[in-house]
């Protein structure tokens, strides 16, 4: 297989995705930590930092706040809703029979789409992060910045890619079960501090957060954290095996719309 | 071009074909059975979506599953649009172009022309959803032709088709067999497969019953026991001569109706316009009931069970 035929179906995706419904949701989700970031500004009450304890208080108070609000919830709702339903949106149009009979084209179409999902999300986090941090004009904006884009650049591909891989092993249920993968493994299974958090991609962003800013880790993320740069590694290895696992099932899954399957 | 073996394919406990063997070289085909027969299950089948759970698939020599190269000579148009709203014929068979292998140039020249072989040119960089059925399925179509393969499936293809829609799409597909291209046509509509092709594959039930020609599959129906009603007012009369005749097998009166089973209807129909004339007994009405292509069927299972 090519890269045309994934870059064929990245800009058909593209194209596809540049609607007036489309381009609202980018929006929104590149505005709402914006929204957010705004209303807490205007309304807390920031006097200047009486001591250096206080003002790394702060500083580890945005961090977080951010880190949740873009790295966590914007990449988490956008790669969701876009890789999720890869599969299930073409069964259901039943428009997938005209990509399967295609040279590798159940590859290609993957793989495609979880390219525009990864740039399309990666713009709108990036642009809400870039804004929210210099509204919210924290102590160190530089290294919150750096750090929050750095985690933004790893989660955006391994939240995709599992969304993707529940997409192909369950079209008919994968809304559904990707945000009870979120809520129960990402959000809840990460923060207990059990070897079990290790699996999750949250607690490694949280690690590499309080390690790129110099944030003291909360016993949760303190629990057999290993080096930055293993984190980084198996950040970097995460989104490659669910891809290699995703492309692998496809490929060998029987999939038929309904109407094919009625005769 | 096409060989199967013993093929069945189970869903479950539910059986979508069942021990189809069948070898088919290069030409073109119809598929003939009623809605449920297991049409789309055999046709996915061949194009390798699914996978038989007994027996064995060749196309072209090569299995059909996660087969790159034998895609490449396939071209299928499925029962179902499948179309996308928000971008035009063009955009759309450029895509599947270029899923099939070909640069952006090439991918355009080859959906432009496949366009215009089905008169979609006018048309083409409207947005699909302003389109009308005949133009959505010549469209699909397009997409099916356009890199030119050497075996091309429709499945229903005149499916929601006006007349004239039905005729321009016979056209278009008479001029793709007249170019030497293989083609597989399934249809529950006798008349749509003898429009383009001479050459019959029955299903039903999951079952390959017959196959042939077109003469062959009328010779099999009128050999078949045939019920006919013939309205009269004079039936008692009527039900007298036709009881003089041989190979009826029985006679029903019921009214002005005159229903009787018989195993050469052909026979039996020529010799009424000499009724007519000599016995001065007057037919308003005729009508075989079991020429319907589910009698056929239920006949040929007869057959199949050893019932007949």
């Amino acid at each position: 297989m090519g890269f045309g035929n994934v870059g064929a179906v990245f800009a058909f995706e593209w194209r596809r995705a540049l609607t007036p419904g489309r381009i609202a949701w980018w929006l929104v989700l590149a505005a709402f930590p914006v929204f957010l970031v705004t209303v807490v500004r205007i309304n807390a009450d920031f006097r200047a930092p009486q001591n250096p304890e206080e003002a790394d208080l702060v500083r580890a108070g945005w961090a977080w706040f951010l880190f949740v609000l873009i790295p966590m919830l914007v990449t988490m709702l956008g790669t969701l809703l876009w890789t999720a339903p890869a599969v299930s949106a073409e069964l259901e149009r039943k428009s997938w029979v005209y990509i399967a009979i295609r040279p590798d084209g159940r590859t290609a179409m993957l793989l495609g789409k979880y390219l525009a999902a990864v740039i399309w999300v990666l713009l709108a986090a990036l642009t809400g992060l870039l804004i929210s941090v210099m509204i919210a004009g924290a102590q160190d904006t530089m290294q919150i910045l750096m750090t929050l884009i750095g985690i933004t650049l790893f989660a955006v591909p391994s939240y995709a890619a599992a969304y993707l891989l529940i997409g192909v092993l369950f079209p008919q249920r994968a809304m559904v079960l990707a945000v009870a993968y979120s809520l129960m493994f990402e959000v809840l299974i990460s923060f207990i501090p059990a070897m079990v958090n290790q699996l999750t991609v949250s607690w490694r962003l949280r690690s590499l957060l309080c390690y790129w800013c110099d944030i003291e880790m909360p016993p949760s993320v303190d629990f057999a954290t290993p080096p930055a740069w293993l984190h980084v590694l198996l950040l970097i290895i995460y989104p490659l095996a669910l891809l290699a696992a995703s492309v692998y099932l496809i490929r060998r899954r029987e999939f038929s719309s309904a109407a094919e399957s009625e005769t | 071009m096409i060989e199967l073996q013993n093929v069945t394919k189970l869903y479950g406990k539910v059986i979508g074909v069942n021990d189809i063997t069948l070898s088919l070289p290069q030409g073109a085909y119809g598929l003939l059975g009623p809605n449920g027969a297991g049409k789309s299950t055999l046709l996915n089948i061949i194009m390798g979506q699914l996978t038989p759970t007994l027996g064995t698939v060749t196309v072209f020599g090569e299995s059909p599953v996660n087969n790159a190269e034998l895609y490449r000579k396939l071209g299928y148009c499925p029962s179902h649009e499948g179309l996308y709203s928000n971008v035009s014929a063009l955009e759309w068979v450029r895509y599947l172009q270029q899923l099939n292998g070909s640069d952006r140039d090439e991918a355009n020249e080859r959906a432009r022309k496949a366009l215009d072989f089905v008169n979609m040119t006018e048309a083409m960089d409207r947005p699909i959803s302003t389109y009308s059925r005949g133009m959505r399925q010549r469209t699909k179509l397009a997409q099916a032709l356009a890199h030119n393969p050497q075996l091309v499936i429709l499945d229903e293809p005149f499916n929601g088709l006006d007349p004239i829609g039905r005729h321009d799409m016979t056209l278009l597909l008479r001029k793709w067999i007249e170019h030497g291209r293989s083609l597989i046509f399934a249809s529950h509509v006798l008349h749509e497969i003898e429009s383009l092709t001479r050459s019959f594959l029955l299903i039903c039930g999951g079952r390959l019953l017959a196959s042939g020609t077109s003469e062959e599959v009328h010779t099999l129906l009128t050999d078949l026991p045939n019920e006919i009603t013939l309205h009269s007012n004079q039936p008692k009369p009527l039900a007298g001569w036709l009881a003089a005749n041989d190979g009826i097998d029985s006679i029903r009166i019921s009214g002005t109706a005159v229903t009787i089973a018989t195993r050469h209807p052909g026979e039996l129909l020529s010799s009424l316009p000499a009724l007519v004339a000599e016995q001065g007994i007057e037919i308003t009405e005729v009508h075989s009931a079991d020429e319907s292509l589910q009698a056929l069927f239920n006949s040929l299972m007869k057959i199949h069970r050893g019932e007949l």
